[in-house]
C-alpha cells in the first residue's frame, strides 16, 4: 500500500535557551495513516506537536506539507492549509455552548465582511444557518448531538476531548494532530476513544498524527511508531517492532514488560 | 432646547463611544485607557474643519473618521501583537499624547482654553438615530462570527488561533471600528456643546466607559446600553447632593459590581425570546424544581 506523504519532517530541531527540547527529528505521514509519537515525559513530543502546527518555530529543520514548507506559518494559516489540532490541557472557550466553539471553526470561511453586519445582511444568517448544520454534523459524529447546547465546559473531561476533536474536525482538514488524547481519561473512556479515532480515520480517510504516552493506544491505532527520549529519536517502526526492540525496552518499556 | 433634551442628547452621543468600549473591551477583553483620545480627534478635527476650512458636516466627520482609522491602525499595529496589559499602557500614553499634542497647538486648537465657536449642528433626531444605528450595529456583530470570535479570543487566544481565526486582524478590526464610534461619538458632541477643550478627553473618560460596560454587563449588549444611560445621567441626577455626588456615583458602582460580578444584566439581553420569558418565569421556574 503506497500512499503520498502529507507531512514530511525533516532535521526539525528546536532549542529553548540551552535546552534541546527536540533534536534533529525527521519522519513521514502518509496520506490515510495514523502515526504514533510516543516517549516519556519530557520526551518533547508535544514539542514536535506545536512545531507542525505553527505555535512555536522551530530553532532549525522544516515541516512541509504538500510540498509546501509551513514551518514558519502562523497557527491560523496552517489551521487554513488543512492541518487541525486539539490540545493534551483542553482548551475550551468560557461560556460557549459546544455548538458555538464548535462553529468558531468556520469563521474564517465566512463570506461577508465587519460592514455587511450592518444590515444583517441575508449573507449572514445563510452562513450561520449552514455552519450550524455543518456543526451539528461533526457533532453528531463525536456523538455530542444531546449535550450541544450545553456550555462545554460544565461537561465531564471525556466530553471535553470530543468537544475539542469536533472543533478541530469542523475546521474540515486533511491532516488531525491529536495531543494525548487519552490523557486524564479512565479505561473505558480511552476505549472509546480509540474507537471514535479509528472510525474518523476510516470514514474521513483522515491522516492523523497521535502523541500519547500510553501504549494501549498507540498500539491500537498507529501503523508506524516513532520513540523519542530526551528530545532524540531513538527508534521507529510498526507497533511489534517497537515492542521487541531491546533499545526501546530500556528506555521506555522495561517498566511495564516487567510488571506484566 | 430644554434642558432635559440637552441633557439627553448628550448621553445618546456619549452612549456611541461607550457602545465602542463595549466592543472592545467587554467582548475581546482589551483595556483602551486612549479610547477617549479619539473622540477628542473626532471632536478637534471636525469642529477645525467646520469652523477654520467652512466645510459641510458631512465631509468633515468623514475626514475626522479617516484620520481616526488611520492613526488607530498605527496605534493597533504596534501593540496588538504584544500582550494585552501592554495594550492597556501605550494606548494609555497614545491619548495622554493626543491630548499634550492638542494642548501644545495653541494656534490651531486654541490649547488649553479650548476651542469655541463650533455652530451647532447636532440635532437630536441625529444623535438619537446616531445611537439607534450604532446599537443595531453592535448587535449584528455579535450576531455575526465576529461576536464568537471575540468571546473564543478573549478567553482563550492560542486555542483561536489553531481553530484558524486570524486574532491580529480581528483585533485590529474592532478597535479600529471602536475608535470610529468614539470619533463619530466626539464629532456629534463638538457640535453640541459648541465647546471643545483638551482636557474633556484624558483617560479618566476612558475609564469611565469601561466602568460603565463592567456595570451593566460586559457580555450584555442590553446592560451596556441601560448602564450607559443609567450611569451617564446620574451625574445629573445626582446633581442636588453637590459635592457627595462623587462619593454617591462611587458607591452605587462598588455596590453593582461586588453584588453582581457580571454586571447588572449578566449575559441577559433583550429579545423578544426573553420578554416573554421574563413576563411568565414562575411556572417554568416551578416546572424545573
Amino acid at each position: 500500500m503506497e500512499n503520498s506523504v502529507v507531512i514530511e519532517i525533516k532535521n526539525l530541531t528546536k532549542i529553548f535557551g540551552g535546552l534541546c527540547a527536540v533534536s534533529d527529528f525527521s519522519g513521514n505521514l502518509c496520506e490515510n495513516q495514523i502515526i504514533g509519537i510516543i516517549g516519556p515525559n519530557g520526551a518533547g513530543k508535544t514539542t514536535i506537536m506545536n512545531m507542525v502546527s505553527g505555535i512555536i518555530q522551530p530553532t532549525s529543520g522544516s515541516v512541509v506539507f504538500k510540498g509546501q514548507d509551513i514551518s514558519r506559518l502562523e497557527p491560523e494559516k496552517i489551521n487554513h492549509q488543512g492541518i487541525a489540532r486539539t490540545f493534551q490541557n483542553i482548551r475550551l472557550f468560557q461560556d460557549m455552548t459546544v455548538l458555538q466553539t464548535v462553529m468558531t471553526a468556520y469563521s474564517w470561511r465566512a463570506p461577508y465582511n465587519v460592514l455587511e453586519t450592518l444590515l444583517s445582511l441575508p449573507r449572514v444568517g445563510k452562513f450561520e444557518k449552514e455552519i450550524r448544520e455543518k456543526s451539528m454534523c461533526w457533532i453528531e459524529k463525536v456523538g455530542l448531538t444531546e449535550q450541544a447546547n450545553l456550555t462545554a465546559q460544565s461537561l465531564p473531561y471525556g466530553m471535553q476531548r470530543r468537544v475539542e476533536i469536533a472543533r478541530a474536525l469542523a475546521s474540515e482538514p486533511c491532516v488531525l494532530l491529536l495531543d494525548e488524547p487519552g490523557a486524564g481519561l479512565n479505561q473505558s473512556e480511552v476505549c472509546d476513544l480509540v474507537d471514535l479515532i479509528q472510525g474518523l480515520h476510516e470514514e474521513l480517510s483522515l491522516a492523523i498524527m497521535l502523541i500519547d504516552h500510553r501504549m494501549d493506544v498507540i498500539m491500537r491505532l498507529c501503523k508506524w511508531i516513532y520513540v523519542q527520549d530526551f528530545g532524540k529519536g531513538i527508534a521507529q517502526g510498526t507497533p511489534e517492532q517497537i515492542q521487541k526492540d531491546p533499545v526501546v525496552i530500556k528506555a521506555y518499556l522495561g517498566e511495564e514488560i516487567t510488571n506484566a | 432646547m430644554t434642558f432635559y433634551l440637552t441633557v439627553s442628547l448628550a448621553i445618546a452621543v456619549s452612549s456611541i463611544a461607550v457602545l465602542g468600549t463595549f466592543m472592545l473591551t467587554g467582548m475581546n477583553g482589551l483595556f483602551s485607557l486612549g479610547q477617549a483620545a479619539f473622540m477628542g480627534l473626532g471632536a478637534y478635527v471636525s469642529a477645525i474643519c467646520v469652523v477654520n476650512y467652512g466645510l459641510p458636516l458631512p465631509v468633515a466627520i468623514l475626514i475626522s473618521i479617516g484620520i481616526t482609522i488611520v492613526l488607530a491602525a498605527f496605534v493597533g499595529l504596534a501593540t496588538l501583537k504584544i500582550r494585552q496589559d501592554f495594550f492597556a499602557l501605550v494606548t494609555f500614553g497614545f491619548g495622554q499624547a493626543v491630548i499634550g499634542l492638542l494642548t501644545q497647538m495653541v494656534n490651531v486648537t486654541g490649547g488649553a482654553m479650548g476651542f469655541s465657536n463650533i455652530p451647532e449642528y447636532t440635532t437630536p433626531a441625529l444623535a438619537f438615530i446616531s445611537l439607534a444605528v450604532a446599537i443595531v450595529f453592535v448587535w449584528g456583530l455579535r450576531k455575526s462570527h465576529f461576536g464568537r470570535d471575540s468571546l473564543a479570543i478573549r478567553s482563550n487566544e492560542l486555542a483561536a488561533k489553531v481553530a484558524g481565526i486570524n486574532v491580529f486582524k480581528h483585533k485590529m478590526i474592532i478597535f479600529i471600528i471602536s475608535a470610529v464610534f468614539a470619533a463619530y461619538a466626539g464629532a456629534l458632541m463638538a457640535f453640541h456643546t459648541q465647546y471643545v477643550e483638551p482636557a474633556m478627553y484624558g483617560w479618566i473618560t476612558s475609564v469611565t466607559w469601561i466602568i460603565i460596560v463592567f456595570f451593566g454587563g460586559r457580555d450584555s449588549l442590553t446592560g451596556t446600553v441601560i448602564g450607559a444611560l443609567v450611569l451617564l445621567a446620574m451625574p445629573e441626577v445626582l446633581r442636588f447632593t453637590a459635592a457627595w455626588s462623587t462619593l454617591i456615583y462611587c458607591v452605587i458602582i462598588l455596590l453593582i459590581i461586588n453584588l453582581r460580578p457580571r454586571g447588572l444584566f449578566g449575559t441577559w439581553e433583550l429579545t423578544l425570546r426573553s420578554l416573554t420569558r421574563l413576563f411568565k418565569p414562575k411556572k417554568a421556574v416551578e416546572e424545573v424544581k
